[in-house]
């Protein structure tokens, strides 16, 4: 072969070598992206706390007794300690990337663990300032105010200069995605209840009864089609159809997780149905003969017989489902909306994990270091399903051979 | 002698199961050798080391030797694709490439290098000519192979191996997938050929082999039982088997 | 309990039932049929119900504010731009431009891009590196699309931005027609490597063999025949990447820029594509604002159809006319 030829051909392999580098590239970039932004607030706090914060404009009563605990060893060295008030103070930034001043320490005896709720309510149950919650303002009797603004060293010598406050404004840190997770499992609960006995029943039914005839193969095409759709037009419907039906029929009075859930069914209707048609093709027909030979009914053979073989191409589905519903966000957006709650009911409104970076990055400004930590975590569930979806299909794929 | 191939102790394997064992075969030039045996014999296989499409299959080990003008084809050196365009093949089903007439054939010469446009007329003109194709496909050289027949098919598929100016012609049972006429047309075009080129057949058909071979190998479970004039191996072949194969008492 | 029994009784003679097995199987049949029918009917309460909704604009008179003129709607060069409530505010005409427009383009990059990978998965590479690939762009076909926008708006709007600067254009942050084209490029790849490599994979071995056999190197045959061979497979590959460049949403809609007018066909412009127009003003939920959404949604839907219905043509063309 001449050694041009060989050129040649060395160029052409050369660029599909290019070009398939550029999905490995692309996969690492977002991954790289999406980490590298958004692990600074990936922890624990993140999944547990509220993402609106709570305000508290708190007064105290008379201090018979100021804290005499000293300054514990594990504090930082930018963490500034009253011995007084028996408080640690450090200047650090909230989820926004805002400057504010953290409570770091509280001691036990404290005279700021026994606060009136509200200066001015009569509600006597006290509350306390704790560790994480960000202090605000303190308004004092006889003197100027101390601001957050210059820092938590001068606010810690204010306070330390009195012996009482007129109000302490300090708020929760909020931030969190506790709510919109809640309202995500909710979402992949229901739908699953709902789309899977349908999706199955309906591949069951294709596979299993159906007539070789023009009906069965338009029913087959109409399911087939609602592929194509965008998912997009799945909330213009789930807008149009289920969410004035539960308007109507539950106490909901706009978009809900019931009408999410109902619109995310539709969308992986089509999924379900052929992955579980496919593993119901895989089933040999002798064993369905050998059932019905044995004088079994076909809803005998259908349930005891043909069912269990399609147990790992349902199995398929339900991760795939279960990593669309955490995906997905054109549909939800439409069909339960975009606001970001705490207090989660599903007939109320929320929003799921990925509509919540929606919301965020629509927002002026963009959050997008929390828009990255959320999909942070979005991207590994989703990641993992693909895998065990994986080794599912090799592991039940061997059965027939 | 004038030998094209001559094979040496040739031994292949897939896997651990042998597929041929110790063949000695010698080719001669511009003379039509036909494989016959039942099927599993081997001889589909053994055509396939000629040049070295065996290299394929991942799982197939060759030993012995195998010279082409007495050179060692197996030798970790030497040029396949050279080889490939010396000895062309000609395959059990018809593969046209889904392309023109006219692209079909001139694709091994483009390949090779060739972009000469009235070069490549020439060519593809004068191969389907020799391969009797020419006159049923000259006004639609454009249009695509797989509109054609099986039968012509099969022909550009000859007309395709001719056009790399080659010495050898392999043909796996180049006829198994055609009808009767289409295989009386085949082989009245291996008859034409064998003047300007060396063919190796393997045919199914004893029938065939007696009509257009000049000598005639018969294989049997891997090895070669016998091989000599197609003439003498149909009327008094000197091995039992042989024999009992050609009068049809198995196979 | 005994008036149970005679129903039952009646019910089977009606039928032609024999035992209770039967009863139970017709029955189920039945209910499976019920679900199938559920399932195929949702293609026709997404047409009714969008198209019902979508009409509305056209055909009352808004609440006073008058009715929408849907030949202006389909080709106005303008959207919300003037002053407010006015039923002439709505033409989507340079948004079904600007939409195929980028669609296209992405197709053009992801296409050569997506066929070679999967040329090299299906027939270049070693099995290794062909499983390790397969796993990245059934990966990437997994990352949501709001993820392929955060990393867009964050990632690609900035380099937009850098690459305007060059040029000497400024961008509006990198919100453009090239950040939506390379969004949409990258998210249509792993759709289009996906299906090309299967077709590519159903080439029957026969033809390469016949290719080898002529002297053809690995890399003429993968190139010169494989590639043509899976010629149809591919072409469906590109409809289906054009279908969801055409019908991705959210992703579009974070770094499009939200042009009111149009058509923007220069690389360094905002734009506004069929999605994106959608998932503005969401704060409507009654009214000719929240009615006009349905009607971009009916003309997405009927974009995505002609689109597809060409492209068939064309591939049905390209069947039979080789191209060389």
């Amino acid at each position: 072969m001449s050694n041009k030829r060989k050129r040649i051909d060395l160029i052409y392999q050369g660029i599909t070598y290019a070009a398939a580098s550029v999905a490995v590239i692309v996969l690492s970039m977002i991954f790289i992206y999406v980490f590298t932004n958004g692990s600074g607030l990936l922890n624990f706090g993140l999944i547990t706390t509220d993402y609106h914060a709570k305000f508290y404009n708190s007064g105290i009563q008379e201090v018979d007794q100021f804290s005499t605990a000293p300054r514990p060893d594990n504090l930082g060295e930018d963490t500034y300690y009253s011995e007084k008030w028996g408080i640690a103070l450090a200047d650090s930034e909230d989820r926004e990337g805002k400057l504010v001043i953290t409570v770091e320490y509280v001691s036990e005896d404290s005279p700021l663990k026994n606060l009136m709720y509200d200066k001015n309510s009569e509600d006597e149950k006290p509350i306390q300032l704790e560790e994480g919650d960000i202090l605000g303002t303190i308004k004092f009797n006889d003197k100027g105010s101390a601001l957050s603004i210059y820092g938590a060293k001068n606010m810690l010598d204010e306070l330390d200069e009195e012996d009482t406050f007129r109000e302490m404004v300090f708020y929760t840190k909020g931030g969190g995605i506790r709510g919109s997770i809640i309202t995500t499992l909710y979402l992949i609960g229901l739908t699953m209840l709902l789309a899977l006995p349908i999706g199955v029943f309906t591949a069951i039914y294709l596979n299993e009864f159906a007539p070789i005839n023009r009906f069965t193969n338009i029913l087959r095409s109409m399911i087939e089609v609602l592929t194509g759709v965008p998912s997009i037009i799945f909330g213009l419907m789930g807008l149009a159809v289920f969410v004035p039906l539960t308007v109507k029929y539950t106490p909901a009075d706009s978009g809900n997780i019931i009408s999410g859930a109902m619109t995310l069914a539709v969308i992986l209707l089509p999924v379900i149905i052929r992955s579980t048609e496919e593993s119901l093709k895989v089933v040999p027909d002798a064993f369905r003969q050998a059932s019905l030979a044995l004088g079994a009914n076909e809803t005998q053979t259908t349930f005891k017989v043909v069912l269990p073989s399609a147990i790992p191409g349902i199995l398929t589905a339900t991760l795939l489902a279960i990593g669309r519903v955490i995906g997905e966000s054109a549909a939800l957006i439409f069909a339960i909306g975009t606001a970001i709650k705490d207090d989660i009911s599903i007939f109320g409104k929320s929003t799921s994990l990925a509509v919540h970076i929606w919301s965020l990055m629509t927002d002026e400004p963009a959050n997008i270091e929390l828009a990255s930590t959320i999909a942070v975590i979005i991207l590994i569930i989703v990641l993992a399903l693909n895998l065990l979806v994986k080794l599912v299909s090799k592991k039940f794929t061997k059965k027939f051979d | 002698m004038n030998n094209v191939f001559n094979i040496k102790n040739l031994d292949l394997f897939y896997d651990d199961f042998q597929a041929l064992k110790n063949i000695d075969l010698d080719v001669e030039k511009n003379k039509v050798t036909a494989l016959i045996g039942p099927s599993g014999c081997g001889k589909s296989t053994f055509i396939r080391c000629l040049n070295r499409m065996n290299d394929l299959i991942p799982s197939c080990k060759i030993e012995g030797n195998i010279q082409y003008h007495k050179e060692d084809i197996y030798d970790d050196n030497y040029d396949v694709i050279g080889l490939r365009t010396d000895v062309g093949m000609v395959f059990q089903s018809p593969n046209p490439f889904p392309m023109s007439i006219y692209d079909n054939v001139a694709y091994g010469p483009r390949c090779a290098g060739n972009k000469n446009k009235d070069k490549l007329d020439k060519i593809v003109e004068n191969s389907l000519k020799k391969a009797a194709l020419y006159d049923e496909v000259k006004d639609r050289m454009n249009d695509s192979a797989m509109g054609l027949s099986g039968g012509q098919q099969q022909r550009l598929c000859i007309a395709r191996a001719i056009a790399m100016e080659p010495e050898v012609i392999l043909m796996d049972e180049p006829t198994s997938a055609l009808d009767p006429i289409a295989t009386l047309k085949i082989e009245e075009l291996i008859n034409d050929l064998k003047e300007n080129y060396t063919i190796v057949i393997v045919t199914h058909s004893m029938q065939q082999a007696a009509r257009i071979s000049d000598k005639t190998a018969f294989f049997l479970m891997g090895e070669l039982i016998e091989v000599d004039e197609t003439d003498k191996i149909f009327t008094q072949p000197s091995n039992q088997k042989t024999e009992d194969y050609i009068t049809g008492r198995f196979g | 309990m005994t008036e149970i029994k005679k129903q039952i009784t009646r019910f089977k003679k009606k039928f032609n039932f024999n035992s209770k097995k039967e009863v139970i199987d017709f029955l189920v049949r039945t209910f499976f049929l019920l679900s199938t029918i559920l399932s195929a009917s949702f293609i026709v309460i997404i047409i009714i119900f969008i198209a019902q909704k979508g009409v509305i604009p056209f055909v009352t008179d808004n609440d006073g504010i008058g009715r929408v003129n849907l030949w202006k709607f389909l080709t106005g060069l303008d959207w919300l731009k003037g002053t407010a409530f006015k039923s002439n505010l709505y033409g989507v005409g340079f948004i079904i431009i600007n939409t195929l427009y980028i669609s296209f383009f992405a197709l053009l990059i992801s296409m050569p891009i997506g066929v070679l990978t999967a040329l090299f998965i299906a027939k270049i590479a070693p099995k290794k590196i062909a499983e390790f690939l397969r796993t990245v762009v059934e990966l990437l076909a997994a990352v949501p699309s709001i993820v392929y926008g955060l990393f867009g708006s964050g990632l690609i709007l900035t380099l937009v931005y850098n690459l305007a600067k060059i040029f000497g254009v400024q961008s509006k942050g990198g919100n453009s027609v090239l950040a939506v084209i390379l969004v949409l490029a990258l998210m249509i790849l792993p759709t289009i490597t996906a299906l090309s490599e299967v077709a590519i994979r159903s080439v029957n071995k026969d033809i390469e063999h016949g290719s080898l056999a002529l002297g053809a190197t690995r890399t003429q045959t993968n190139f010169k025949v494989v590639l043509s061979s899976a010629k149809s497979g591919i072409f469906s590959a590109a409809i289906l990447g054009l279908g969801r460049a055409l019908g991705e949403a959210t992703a579009v809609s974070l770094v499009a820029g939200n042009a009111r007018s149009g058509p923007s066909l220069a690389f360094f412009e905002i734009t506004s594509t069929l999605t994106s127009t959608m998932l503005q003003g969401l704060k409507e939920t009654i009214g000719i604002d929240y009615d006009i959404r349905f009607s971009v949604g009916l003309v997405l839907m009927v974009v995505i159809l002609f689109s597809n219905l060409t492209l068939n043509f064309i591939k049905k063309k390209v069947g039979n006319v080789d191209v060389k």
